[in-house]
């Protein structure tokens, strides 16, 4: 949905498309838009595979039956790229030379390969992560250079450079941040960039769907989805049991749940009569890319001035410093940064510089985030606590709100957007952002790196990142502040009002964490 | 434990001083018991008493602390809190009611006083090990120090507590949080919300540290180290106040749970009246007649239902009529049984006790209320059952465990043991229970059939050592370590201070390669590692297996929630052992069958129901050590004693099932659809000197098999010169690891072995021999299967250049080990003194030994070949006894030195 310049590669795993309803992977399909469909492997889901070729459009493969005769078969993308796809390790093993000589195409060399049966093994006891596959791909690949695997035998996301000697496949090393440098290790090196397609284990079961963004460098980005992110079960308070129920209804569609009208719907085992106008005010809102508030509460500090709009950059989920605190101000449109560029041991100087500012000329504003309570404010309170503690006092008199946490966890509104992601919701909700290209983890390698080697850092491509996310607040919060509220809309009876807070969103994708 | 300091305090100490001694003494209760006994089966021992050792109060404490309590301190507490004054950690090692508790409620009363006076706070973190136990303790803290006069809020904080607002009121409001490991574990997590508790802290409590050992204790290491990377981040450094019943070890084992030195304070200044110890060996059985034939019960718990040579009534039908007995003339007594459903069986057997002797229990209504105790009842039950019990209402109780640790229910006259609890540790501990004050006590110890339980009766002096067992605790398991790393940086970031600090240098860069590696881990040591897996690995820490790979037991569907048996998840090694399909178990007391085990699935189960059949299961084992490589060895004598890591193929390929009464095999070789099972683990290893090995082959060359069913003889090795010898090994081991836990606080069910005539075979090759290293990191070499493995060591010993050594290996049976093979090599002597004593006093008179001396249910070789003679010649010679050296004659004649020595091995 941002990256039109190159093309999409949706992974998907058999679970997601067998015993899925016909409009739930139609639902996929126009929502992201793939340019290929891979279905994962190691396993040969025949089934599976004729029914992904028949609901999306764009060219589907499945590793372990491109057969052909060949190991190696080519997956075009797109128009203007291709990936060699190989069967098995086993293939691999057996003809070599097929892949290397597929690679070595000079009309058109393939940007990636995917092979399914590549994984890490970890053994603990002897503290060692190996490779899967290794000895097949060091006998297989050009010596030399970097050739990226993809393969759904690691999580989504995962990216490790790995060096393996070209003669055995022995590991010479490991490099962790390829997105920051990605060189190949010698003539007699085979350099093996993985990366992941496979599900990621989440808060609320298993992502597992995964986008990847490629273009002719390789993969640029990688995005998961839920299966539940989907189709009807994309409304809170539907799952699978319900859907299927749904279904057995001819209800497929989110169209199709709005048609439906409230009493029959209330009619169907398990649902009643407030989950079913739950479920029709999120279908609503999916359905129009317009936010909705479910109950009468005010947004938080809606009267006077309006919040700033906060977000830090870290060094890592686990931070030692707050490199970055990014401040919007609506009230006169200006954004400031307090950014740590000279002394980066130092956690003290940004904490301090934004206490002084927040202090002196904002004492009376709130501050607004999304998911702060989980991450901001968290680690803004033990930071301050231990390098500025002066300020402790001020710090903890001053009003905060997390956006995120009083439209879901509270249940004051629901939002459009696949996921919860502000990235997600602000695009949803019609925000245009900068395109940076970073993301958190991103830009906390890379502040990392500078941190260790004080090599020239990119200072402006990161705060305008970090810009980004404080102005896609806004945009979240003024378009929730224009909502309309709960006794505004016809089709809410004031009793329902107050009945759909917060257990409204218990279910589905919308559950925030239990408290600990 | 001291849950009878408050009651000291507030008057409520039964003050009946009417009596001055037991109600029955140990000779009595032998003249008195309606039944004729053998001299032998019955050992009284006495144990004297020990005069108070005080100091005054206000020697040691303040005056507002010295001023309201009312009896002196003891010595041991005095001394302790002088330590703790010194900014000393400390471990308090002194028996079961000698004020334990006060220590540490008056350190944190003195650190609050003065933390108070500067205008500032302290807090005190308190651990016990289970959730019954913090809720007891916070009301007697909360007594003691109203007592005290201090308004201290303690408040516990665990599973249990409402979560939201009344958490967050105790992390902010509370000057003592009582929990538990598990507790501690999770809420790391949220060490931000914690900050306030934290960062004042300045007392850490560690209630009944002994019990601490093997996979949990290793786990509460690291807990304990995770929890201290996180004070420091608040800039606290507390103190460490442990408490631990009597065992070897106290400052080795402190020190081990906590990573800082530790000041022992073990010479018990409390009073105590003297004591008759009577160790009870029950008759024999009355075979035809039956009229002691209550033999449809099981024994007392697994282990114990496995004798198929029974020849004395179980200890679960004689220590009920003790227990009847002793109540009837009114000792208020104590019975602890292995399980829940021992503890209500013995109130029923209690009363039909009477029943049947009612010529003699001519009034059949007095000392009659006897309740049984277990985890099983409602907390209101239990609660009723313990007033009634210090109310003197009660005349007796059978109860598990629940009431070994410190449950406050005054004290009795009497305890009887219905067989040895295992651990000299916890038989102190029970006993404890009985002795009102400083006037006698009696305590009864009915043994089982047990190796252990006979060895106590046989060796009553055993008891009254003054050595308690070992408590083994360690943190080489790199499996534990890693996963607890995980939860570190998630906690803190990992930096390169973490180097020594949480784990050596190599270690940790080895551990961060490892998970960066596999994208759990990312970021550098100098800058700072951060965790980036799936949210909250505290989660998938379980506190009693090595590996994420633990089971959840779960109830078959439609099965009724009260059957529930609330089991602990289950380590993967212990799921292919005992919780196979089909298996039958018994778990406190209640039998299930397992109808199902899902290995696959990223949640493993293993699901349950109840049965009430009238057989158990017992796995068959196939085993074989590979690749074992020396780390450290030393000589006994003229033998080599190794310790090293290596791999452990185990497979529980088959089960048959026994018959409960008789121990006789219903069915035999049902297959247990397991997968064969490879750990990578510590061991030790004994080799044998040649000259001995040549000797004993000679003399024992006439032993043979008696090959019954004639398949017995798969590998044609029956006839073997050898046999004999390697039966004596084979007894050897099963005694060595049979008699560990008599030294150490091991479980035998996390140790295996193995008797070889050719230990080189097992040992990881050198490069060059047979063309490649053993296991050179490539995983595909490694032999898949039990058959292949054994296949290899055989093809090694064949290619072997020279004459093997002979000997035994013992493995910790779990992945990455747990200390216990270490613990035994640092201990060998000991060890085999014991296994010696075992072997030679048994009076079964059978070459082959019985299940009371050398046989062992877990045997994967179907106790065959055993040899009692030959293992107590070697254990002679180990340990320099005289009878060892007169083999040198026999060696000296030996022709059969050029015998091509066969391979074989035995589990
Ligand atoms: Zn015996
Ligand atoms: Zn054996």
């Amino acid at each position: 949905m941002t990256n039109r310049d190159g093309a999409r590669l949706l992974a998907l795993p058999p679970s997601a498309v067998l015993g899925r309803p016909t409009e739930t992977l139609a639902d996929v399909d126009t929502t992201l838009e793939p340019d290929a469909v891979w279905l994962l492997g190691p396993e040969r889901e025949a089934r599976a595979f004729a029914r992904t070729r028949q609901m999306f459009d764009a060219p589907a493969f499945h590793p372990p039956l491109e057969t052909d005769g060949e190991v190696v078969s080519r997956q075009p993308i797109g128009t203007e790229l291709e990936i060699a796809v190989v069967r098995s390790l086993r293939a691999l093993r057996a003809s070599p030379a097929d892949v290397s000589s597929a690679l070595s195409d000079s009309r058109s060399t393939p940007i990636a390969v995917v092979c399914d049966d590549v994984t890490t093994t970890t053994r603990p006891t002897a503290l060692e992560t190996g490779l899967e596959g290794a000895a097949e791909l060091a006998a297989a690949l050009p010596p030399g250079r970097v050739t990226t695997v993809l393969t759904s035998g690691v999580p989504a996301g995962y990216d490790e450079l790995w060096h393996l000697a070209a003669e055995t496949g022995a590991i010479r090393a490991v490099e962790h941040e390829p997105q920051l440098e990605c060189e190949p290790a010698g003539d007699d090196c085979v350099s093996v960039r993985v990366r992941g397609a496979g599900p990621v284990e989440g808060y609320g079961g298993s992502a597992s769907l995964s986008v990847l963004e490629l273009d002719e460098t390789g993969v640029t980005a990688v995005d998961t989805y839920e299966r539940s992110d989907f189709g009807l079960e994309a409304v809170a308070g539907i799952g699978p049991k319900t859907a299927e129920r749904l279904a057995d209804a001819e209800v497929t569609t989110r169209a199709e749940l709005l048609e439906t009208p409230i009493d029959k719907l209330a009619g169907y085992p398990g649902v009643g009569r407030d989950s079913a106008h739950r479920m029709h005010r999120h279908a609503t809102v999916l359905e129009a890319g317009e936010p909705r508030r479910l109950t009468d509460e005010s947004l938080p500090a809606e009267s006077g001035r309006p919040p700033l709009c906060l977000d830090i950059e870290t060094d890592g989920l686990s931070p030692t410093i707050l490199w970055q605190i990014g401040v919007y101000d609506p009230a006169d449109d200006s954004y400031r940064a307090f950014v740590e560029r000279d002394d980066p041991d130092d956690p003290a100087p940004v904490l301090e510089a934004l206490c002084d500012w927040l202090f002196a000329s904002h004492p009376d504003r709130a501050l607004l985030t999304w998911n702060g309570w989980r991450f901001d404010y968290r680690h803004l309170g033990a930071f301050v606590a231990r390098h500025v503690p002066y300020y402790v006092e001020e710090w903890e008199s001053v009003p905060k709100f997390d956006l995120y946490d009083w439209a879901v966890r509270e249940g004051h509104a629901l939002l459009p957007g696949r996921t919860n992601k502000l990235e997600d919701v602000a695009g949803a909700l019609g925000y245009e952002g900068a395109e940076t290209g970073l993301d958190g983890a991103q830009t906390a390698a890379a502040y990392q790196r500078f941190l260790r080697t004080g090599e020239e850092f990119d200072w402006g491509r990161h705060e305008a990142y970090c810009e980004d996310d404080c102005r896609a607040l806004w945009h979240v919060y003024e378009r929730l502040r224009d909502a309309p509220r709960a006794t505004d809309s016809s089709d809410t009876s004031p009793a329902e009002a107050e009945g759909a807070t917060p257990s409204g969103t218990t279910g589905g994708e919308q559950t925030g964490l239990g408290d600990f | 434990m001291d849950t009878d300091d408050a009651a000291d305090e507030d008057g409520t100490e039964p003050t009946d001083g009417s009596r001055e001694d037991v109600p029955v003494t140990g000779d009595e209760l032998l003249e008195t018991f309606p039944r004729y006994r053998d001299e032998e089966d019955v050992s009284v021992l006495e144990i004297p008493g020990r005069e108070a050792s005080t100091v005054p109060n206000d020697e040691v404490l303040r005056p507002e602390l010295a001023g309201p309590l009312e009896y002196d301190l003891y010595a041991h507490q005095a001394e302790a809190l002088a330590a703790l004054e010194h900014d000393e950690n400390i471990c308090v090692a002194t028996s079961t009611s000698s004020g334990k508790t006060r220590i540490y409620a008056l350190q944190i009363a003195r650190n609050v006083l003065e933390a108070r006076a500067r205008g500032e706070r302290s807090t005190a973190y308190v651990l016990y090990p289970t959730k019954a136990l913090s809720r007891d303790q916070e009301r007697e803290l909360n007594d003691f120090f109203d007592v005290l006069g201090l308004d201290i809020s303690v408040r516990v904080y665990d599973g249990d507590t409402d979560p939201g607002e009344t958490r967050r009121q105790i992390r902010e409001g509370a000057d003592v949080i009582i929990s538990n490991f598990a507790g501690v574990n999770t809420y790391l997590h949220d060490h931000d919300r914690w900050a306030r508790f934290l960062s004042t802290c300045d007392l850490v409590v560690v209630d009944e540290s002994h019990t601490y050992t093997g996979v949990h204790g290793m786990h509460v290491a690291w807990v304990i180290r995770r929890l201290k990377r996180v004070l420091e981040y608040y800039g606290a450094d507390p103190q460490f106040a442990l408490t631990s019943a009597t065992i070897g070890n106290p400052g080795e084992h402190s020190s081990a749970l906590i990573a800082e030195s530790v000041t022992v304070v073990d010479e018990d200044g409390s009073p105590t009246g003297p004591r008759e110890l009577v160790l009870w060996n029950p008759p024999a059985r009355a075979r035809a007649d039956g009229s002691d034939g209550d033999s449809a019960t099981a024994g007392g718990s697994e282990d114990e239902a496995d004798n198929a040579v029974v020849e004395r009534v179980p200890a679960s039908v004689e220590a009920p009529k003790l227990l009847s007995h002793l109540c009837y003339h009114d000792a208020q007594t104590l019975l602890f049984t292995p399980s829940r459903k021992l503890a209500e069986l013995s109130v029923k057997r209690a009363s039909t006790h009477r029943r049947d002797r009612s010529r003699y229990y001519a009034n059949p209504d007095r000392g009659s209320e006897i309740e049984p105790y277990h985890a099983g009842h409602s907390r209101t039950k239990r609660h009723g059952t313990e007033h009634r019990l210090k109310t003197g209402a009660l005349d007796g109780v059978a109860s598990t465990n629940a009431l070994e640790l410190g449950i406050n229910v005054g004290e009795m006259d009497t305890t009887v043991q219905l067989g040895y609890p295992g651990q000299r540790q916890s038989f102190w501990q029970q006993i404890g229970r009985a002795g009102r004050g400083t006037r006698r006590a009696l305590s009864v110890l009915v043994a089982g059939h047990r190796t252990l339980d006979q060895y106590v009766a046989n060796n009553p002096d055993y008891l009254l050592e003054t050595d308690v067992e070992d408590a083994v605790v360690d943190v080489d398991n790199d499996a534990v370590f890693a996963r607890h790393l995980l939860c570190a940086a998630d906690e803190l970031a990992l930096k390169g201070a973490d180097a020594g600090a949480f784990a050596e240098r190599e270690r940790l860069e080895r551990a961060v390669e490892m998970w960066c590696r596999a994208g759990r881990l990312a970021g550098h040591l100098e800058t700072g590692i951060s965790y980036v897996g799936p949210p909250r690995p505290q989660g998938s820490i379980s506190l009693y297996a090595t590996s994420g790979e633990e089971y959840a037991v779960e109830l078959a569907d439609g099965v009724d929630e009260r059957h529930d048996p609330e089991m602990e998840p289950l380590a993967e090694e212990r799921v292919l052992r005992d919780f196979h399909e089909g298996a039958v178990r018994l778990h406190e007391g209640r039998q299930y069958e397992v109808c199902a085990v899902d290995h696959d699935s990223p949640r493993p189960t293993v699901t349950l129901r109840p049965t009430d059949a009238d057989c158990y299961t017992r796995t068959r084992t196939d085993v074989t050590v590979l690749d074992a490589v020396s780390e450290e060895s030393r000589e006994i004598g003229d033998f080599t004693l190794h310790f090293g890591r290596g791999q452990v193929l185990v497979y529980h390929g088959t089960y048959d099932r026994v018959d409960v009464d008789n121990g006789d095999p219903k069915e035999q070789g049902l297959p247990t659809e397991n997968p064969p099972l490879s750990i990578e683990t510590q061991l030790c290893w004994l080799e044998v000197p040649d000259a001995l090995e040549r000797a004993l082959v000679e003399r024992y060359r006439e032993f043979s098999l008696e090959d019954e069913d004639g398949d017995g003889d798969e590998d044609g090795i029956a006839e073997t010169a050898h046999l004999g010898y390697a039966g004596g090994l084979h007894a050897a081991e099963h005694a060595t690891i049979g008699v560990a836990p008599l030294e150490l606080m091991v479980d035998k069910r996390d140790l295996g072995g193995l008797a070889t005539l050719s230990i080189d075979s097992h040992l990881e090759r050198e490069r060059g021999e047979n063309g490649t290293t053993g296991k050179g990191g490539t995983s595909g070499e490694a032999p898949r299967n039990v058959a292949a493995a054994e296949a290899t060591v055989r093809q090694i010993a064949d290619g072997l250049e020279h004459e093997p050594k002979s000997g035994w290996f013992i493995y910790d049976g779990i992945d990455g080990g747990l200390g216990f093979s270490r613990a035994i090599y640092e201990n060998f002597e000991a060890v085999a003194e014991r296994a010696r004593e075992l072997i030679a006093d048994c009076d079964c008179g059978r070459v082959d030994g019985c299940p009371a001396c050398v046989m062992d249910d877990q045997c994967g070789n179907d106790n065959q070949p055993l040899h009692r003679e030959a293992a107590v010649d070697v254990l002679d010679r180990l340990l320099g006894n005289e009878s060892g050296e007169a083999l040198e004659a026999d060696a000296a004649e030996s022709e059969s030195g050029s015998d091509r020595r066969p391979p074989l091995f035995y589990s």
